[in-house]
């Protein structure tokens, strides 16, 4: 798949004049800012007004050193991932180390003591199994697959530049949750693979976010996977899922020669960058994993 | 939080209206109106059923919310389209200004899933005229009296800025609140782009408890619920279609949803977050001035999974 480089045209007009992007139109949010750099950063090409974009996130951390979704929502949340997956040089070495902090010290409710201590006093018996944690959407809640795979590229690519023991059993924990959660039809849903009895359905975009964080992993025990991601991607429904599924599947790979190329419009601005990213991961540059 | 925070928590609340409590509740008028199908039958039926309801709507900003949810072309998951047009079409004929909104809880993509569910086809210039509610500005907004541990949601600003929010379920069953109808559909507008996919704080927070907060802030919201064809068993997504050939309307959305469930055959009382936020008199049948069809005679059971098999109705 060639890289198209008006892609990256396309999204500097989006650019809002705060410096941030909006995800369509309107104000801007954390989520497509830092897709919109991170599409710069594939392209080896610094952004323009990246002075501002950059100016623009620091407005979007909080006291506790994480990143809300945008500036009028008061709580750090799974963004924070996103932003740590920028070099830290851009953003300044103690804003990223922050935003690392943040991520560790943050995890789903299920693991919370407190969840465990009330558990114990209402049926006598704590959570049987090791602690599997990963990261949630929002504090206070559940861990999911798409926010841990965000906190498991975001840590990898620190411990890479510096590796300590708190980083690689933080991710050994969290890919061990990842797979913990793999569907029977060998995909990834966005949380459990069984609800109320019944199996739950893997999607394209968690599937392929799911390869991508598990990039490195034995590949037998990730086959089924890899056909169903597959399979997914002939059938793509939306640019973004492709996109996801083209950058997990090239994390193993698996991309087959010939895959179908982007049919689906790209929407939004996250969309339109994460087509990018999965082109010139195919060219060789996956800005997630290196 | 801030003043305006709490300014816009005091918009919400008279956004709503008159909130009234089961003590001094009088009773709600819900229509049953039979329709066969998705047929363009439905833009007459649907200005018979605003004209019944004596809605005041000139010159107002009427939000509709339809629940979109998966990507299944042909599937009952999604509130129909044409009924989904046909309503804001009699809004229209009504002198209101019309818009449609929604933020889905698990898929991200929003315009490919309308597109996919028929959006884009079904009604002209859908794009111009439909927000993401995922993804739209947000305020947050203080709960008068929650259930719930929260204490306030962001919310946003297209729902927050409408005069009237039209809630428009699927008729379903849900394989945790048990039902599925227009007090549930008021997830969609809690933003998944704070939130997250799906919104799990609201889940944290207790699903019953939750709906009966989002309820608090718009209890008068109107609700039009898509019965033509339903969904049962494992719904809200994997169920199977139930055809009940029905549209259940009302400016009163415990007494409208309600009504569903006894259509249903499920028994309203035992679906919690109904009695949260209604009490039992308001899900009464004395308490709910039926017009159109009576519930019984267009009565479906819907099937239920194991564990919601307790919320059957058995009638006297």
């Amino acid at each position: 798949m060639e890289i198209d480089y008006s892609t990256l045209e396309n999204i500097r007009a989006a650019q809002n004049p705060d410096g941030g992007w909006p995800y369509h139109k309107g104000g801007s949010w954390t989520e497509p800012t830092v897709y919109a750099l991170l599409a710069h950063q594939a392209g080896r090409m610094a952004a323009p007004r990246s002075a501002a974009a950059f100016a623009w996130l620091g407005v979007a951390q909080q006291s506790d050193g994480g990143w809300t979704p945008r500036p009028s929502v008061d709580r750090s949340t799974w963004v924070t991932a996103l932003v740590a997956l920028l070099p830290p040089e851009t953003m300044g070495a103690g804003r990223h180390a922050q935003a690392v902090a943040w991520l560790l010290g943050e995890r789903g409710m299920e693991s919370s003591p407190i969840l465990h201590l009330s558990e114990f006093l209402r049926y006598g018996r704590l959570p049987e199994g090791p602690d599997l944690s990963g990261w949630p959407w929002f504090p206070g809640s559940a861990a999911w697959v798409t926010p841990t795979c965000f906190g498991i590229l975001a840590l990898r690519k620190c411990y890479w530049r510096r590796p300590t023991s708190e980083l690689r059993e933080r991710l050994a924990v969290a890919q061990a949750f990842l797979l913990s959660r793999q569907c029977a039809d060998g995909g990834w849903n966005h949380g459990s693979q069984r609800s109320r009895g019944y199996d739950s359905g893997a999607y394209p975009e968690t599937t392929g976010q799911a390869l991508l964080a598990l990039a490195g992993m034995d590949a037998a025990k990730l086959e089924p996977a890899f056909r169903l991601a597959q399979r997914f991607l002939r059938e793509q429904r939306s640019s973004g899922g492709a996109a996801w599924l083209r950058l997990g599947l090239l994390a193993h790979q698996q991309l087959p020669a010939g895959a179908p190329l982007f049919e689906m419009p790209c929407r939004t601005v996250p969309d339109t960058a994460l087509t990018f990213l999965a082109a010139a991961a195919e060219q060789g540059y996956n800005v997630f994993l290196e | 939080m801030t003043r305006r925070d709490f300014l816009l928590g005091s918009a919400a609340a008279g956004l709503a209206g008159c909130g009234r409590t089961a003590a001094t509740r009088s009773r709600a008028l819900v229509k049953v109106t039979r329709a066969a199908s998705y047929s363009q039958e439905l833009y007459e039926t649907m200005r018979r059923v605003l004209a019944e309801h004596r809605l005041n709507v000139r010159g107002r900003r009427v939000l509709l919310k339809p629940n979109l949810v998966e990507f299944e072309p042909g599937s009952v998951i999604n509130t129909n389209p044409l009924l989904v047009h046909a309503t804001l079409e009699a809004f229209r004929e009504l002198g209101a200004s019309v818009a449609i909104a929604e933020g889905p809880g698990h898929r991200r993509s929003t315009l490919d899933l309308a597109d996919a569910a028929g959006y884009f086809r079904t009604i002209p210039d859908f794009e111009d005229i439909f927000t993401d509610l995922n993804l739209d500005e947000v305020a947050r907004v203080r709960l008068p009296a929650p259930v719930s541990h929260l204490r306030s949601l962001y919310l946003p600003h297209t729902v927050l800025g409408s005069d009237l929010l039209v809630s428009m379920p699927k008729m379903k069953t849900h394989h945790w609140a048990g039902a599925t109808l227009s007090m549930k559909n008021l997830f969609g507008i809690v933003p998944g782009g704070v939130y997250g996919w799906p919104k799990n704080v609201l889940h944290w927070a207790g699903i019953h408890q939750s709906i009966a907060d989002l309820h608090s802030l718009f209890p008068n919201h109107f609700a039009i619920v898509d019965g033509i064809v339903g969904m049962d068993g494992n719904g809200p997504i994997q169920g199977q279609a139930k055809p009940v050939g029905v549209v259940v309307s009302g400016r009163d959305p415990v007494a409208v949803d309600a009504t569903c469930c006894r259509i249903m055959q499920i028994e309203p009382s035992r679906i919690e977050y109904l009695t949260l936020a209604g009490g039992l008199e308001g899900i009464a049948e004395e308490n709910i001035r039926q017009i159109g069809e009576k519930p019984d005679s267009v009565e479906t059971p819907f099937e239920l999974i194991m564990e919601l098999r307790e919320l059957r109705r058995v009638k006297a």
